[in-house]
């Protein structure tokens, strides 16, 4: 356990440069959107009302008030989200690969440290996880500030307030992130670390058999993900609604929690006798 | 006592090691002799089950290797193991939270024998000095078995007189030692017992000293005598 | 071949070594500036105890005298310490050290291997002196008054 902790806090000081920076990248584009957008708004407001002369109530309902809305579905919102989202997609390789590659080959101390290898496996997901509750919570932490910024440029009749629930629950791209439910955060969360534990699995069956482990990796989350939704696949080809939903939904997280035990019980295996430097 | 007894290993279909068995005893400096690609780094790797093997069974102090194991060996590749953005403090610091054979006093030691100042990052040191960190993080842990991966190769002059140095210093002593180089030359007198491997197998395992006393042979009279059959 | 491990030079010492014990045990074993250049052929450890009779031979090791310990002796002429270990083992065979429990090991008082070291010694150079010297063909008297000549010489240049 204490070696688990401290390779934790290890891989999370290595990620901690690329996650300040995704996370500046973050804030410093989305406030520039809102700035933008909002003055752009109002740069309009301004040619119609003052230079058209277009009365403000024919402006707001041929225009309409500008809600949060638009600057959360414009690029300047959804592109750091994108970014930070491929980052830690990209992480899932890098934390393992960068070990390997190289001058310096870091993975001969983390299989030479005196604790059993899958602490290494355990820290590199908790980092994962980690890191995308860094993000989630900045955004969650970014969004009242950037609600603030959007009151504060623009006039009260010319915007729609909304508060961060009801932004974030009128995104469904991004709702999976950002569940509003207690459940929904384990169901969202336990997939994701479950889809990461696939992954990790098939990188490791790279890392110990090289080509033939690329095949074997994609073969193993093929009947992995095969594996999870047979419940579904059951249901609807074989069984033809036999399960309740609640049944079904019950299986579900049955095999998820299969497919995760799984892929530990793998990568377990694979670090101890098959895994190469 | 490390026994390697039998073991196989292939590439694809390449056989690197075709069953190689050897012992080195506690206390003792072996040396895995064999030319470039013989499969010397190989035989390190599968004792420190680094890498898997096809056949055979390495046993160590007559158990097989588990992670208990790493307080007990440890192994010195021929890069370093450390992060290049780390300073040699923050490597020690590294070794000293998770082993609990690291020896801190002795690792202050080995840096003042090796003139090193521990506030240099890995990534700004000269060769010579790498191969000195990387030696210092082995050397330091209070192990039974030390494995070095050809310390002295491509390594200038006056750091192998530095690293020749432990070998007959004090760090060693009552330790197993097994080191792989492809020139004996700089540690002819200074070692206990010889590999000499070629073509995936062992040709011969002998003592040095017997070589010497019991045929007036330097070792690599005997080297010459085998590798040109 | 030159091997320059095999020299013995003066050199830093591991830390743990003081300045002030280093310099004791170049006195005590007298090999400030001397080259130990052991040959590859013959067993380490017998070089090892032909320098400590070498040492005996001409004095600068005298009876009764502490040598260094094994460990001290590994690092200071650079050799394996089971090697050193290994030379003290084969002189207390031959009766050159002893050693009693935690005490460091002493040359021995005992004369009479004292002077067969010294006689050995003697014995083995003049006999290769005289190997070599015996394909010339040289009459003994002239042969002698040669090496008187020349012993004389060298000594006092």
């Amino acid at each position: 356990m204490k070696s688990y902790l401290k390779l934790v806090n290890f891989e999370f000081n290595r990620f901690a440069k690329i996650f300040a920076v995704l996370l500046s990248i973050t804030l410093v584009v989305q406030i520039a959107g809102v700035i933008v957008l909002s003055k752009m708004y109002l740069n309009t407001a301004n040619e119609k009302i003052y230079e058209e002369l277009m009365p403000k109530a024919e402006f707001l309902s041929s225009f309409g008030q500008m809600s949060f809305l638009s600057v959360t579905r414009s690029v300047w919102f959804l592109g750091p989200i994108a970014l930070c989202v491929a980052g830690v997609g990209f992480y899932i390789f890098l934390i393992w690969y960068r070990d390997w590659f190289g001058k310096n080959t870091f993975i001969y101390r983390l299989l030479m440290l005196p604790t059993t290898r899958l602490n290494v496996f355990y820290a590199k997901i908790t980092n994962i996880l980690l890191a995308t509750f860094g993000f989630v919570a900045f955004q969650l932490i970014l969004i009242p500030i950037e609600t603030t910024i959007f009151r504060w440029i623009l006039p009260k009749e010319f915007r729609v307030d909304m508060n961060v629930k009801e932004i974030v629950s009128s995104m469904p791209e991004i709702n999976i992130l950002f569940p509003t439910s207690f459940l929904g955060f384990i169901l969202y969360y336990g997939a994701g670390l479950m889809v990461v534990s696939i992954l990790f699995t098939a990188i490791l069956f790279e890392r110990s058999f090289r080509w033939k482990g690329i095949f074997v990796g994609v073969l193993y989350s093929i009947v992995a993900v095969a594996v999870f939704i047979s419940p579904l696949l059951l249901q609807e080809f074989v069984l033809d609604g036999f399960f309740y939903p609640l049944e079904l939904f019950a299986l579900e997280i049955v095999m998820g929690l299969i497919v995760l035990a799984g892929s530990i019980w793998m990568s377990g295996f694979l670090l101890k006798n098959k895994i190469t430097v | 006592m490390i026994e390697v007894k039998e073991i196989t290993k292939n590439y694809g279909r390449k056989k690197i090691l075709k069953g190689v068995s050897f012992t080195a005893n506690k206390g003792e400096i072996t040396c895995l002799i064999g030319i470039n690609g013989v499969g010397k780094t190989t035989i390190l790797n599968a004792i420190m089950a680094l890498t898997p093997i096809n056949k055979g069974q390495i046993l160590i102090n007559g158990e097989t290797i588990n992670k208990n194991m790493f307080e007990k060996i440890t192994f010195i590749p021929d890069a370093i193991t450390m992060l290049p953005q780390m300073k040699i403090s923050d490597a020690m610091e590294f070794m000293n939270d998770f082993y609990t054979c690291w020896n801190q006093k002795r690792a202050t030691e080995l840096l003042g024998f090796f003139k090193l100042n521990e506030q240099d990052r890995i990534s700004s040191l000269s060769k010579g000095n790498t191969a000195k960190v990387n030696l210092l993080l082995g050397l330091a842990m209070d192990v039974d078995f030390v494995l070095m991966d050809e310390p002295f190769s491509g390594i200038d002059m006056f750091s192998r007189e530095e690293i020749a140095k432990v070998f007959t210093s004090h760090l060693i002593e009552n330790r197993g030692v097994i080191i792989t180089t492809h020139e004996i030359g700089d540690i002819e007198h200074l070692i206990d017992k010889v590999v000499l491997l070629d073509e995936g197998i062992v040709i011969k395992e002998f003592s040095a000293e017997e070589a010497r006393e019991n045929e007036g042979k330097s070792v690599v009279d005997v080297m010459r005598e085998v590798y040109q059959k | 071949m030159y091997y320059p491990y095999n020299t013995l030079n003066v050199y830093e010492p591991l830390n743990t070594y003081t300045k002030k014990s280093c310099v004791y045990i170049q006195e005590r074993i007298g090999v400030v500036s001397m080259n130990v250049n052991f040959n590859n052929r013959d067993p380490v450890y017998l070089q090892v105890v032909r320098y400590f009779k070498e040492k005996i031979a001409i004095g600068d090791l005298v009876p009764g005298e502490e040598i260094p310990s094994r460990r001290e002796l590994a690092n200071r002429i650079k050799i394996n310490p089971n090697t050193a270990q290994r030379a003290y083992k084969e002189m207390e065979e031959q009766g050159l050290i002893h050693t009693e429990r935690n005490h460091p090991s002493k040359i021995t008082t005992d004369e009479k291997i004292l002077s067969k070291v010294r006689e050995a010694l003697l014995l083995e150079a003049v006999e290769t002196f005289v190997t070599s010297v015996r394909s010339i063909n040289v009459p003994v008297d002239e042969l002698l008054n040669l090496v008187r000549t020349k012993y004389t010489d060298d000594k006092e240049a």
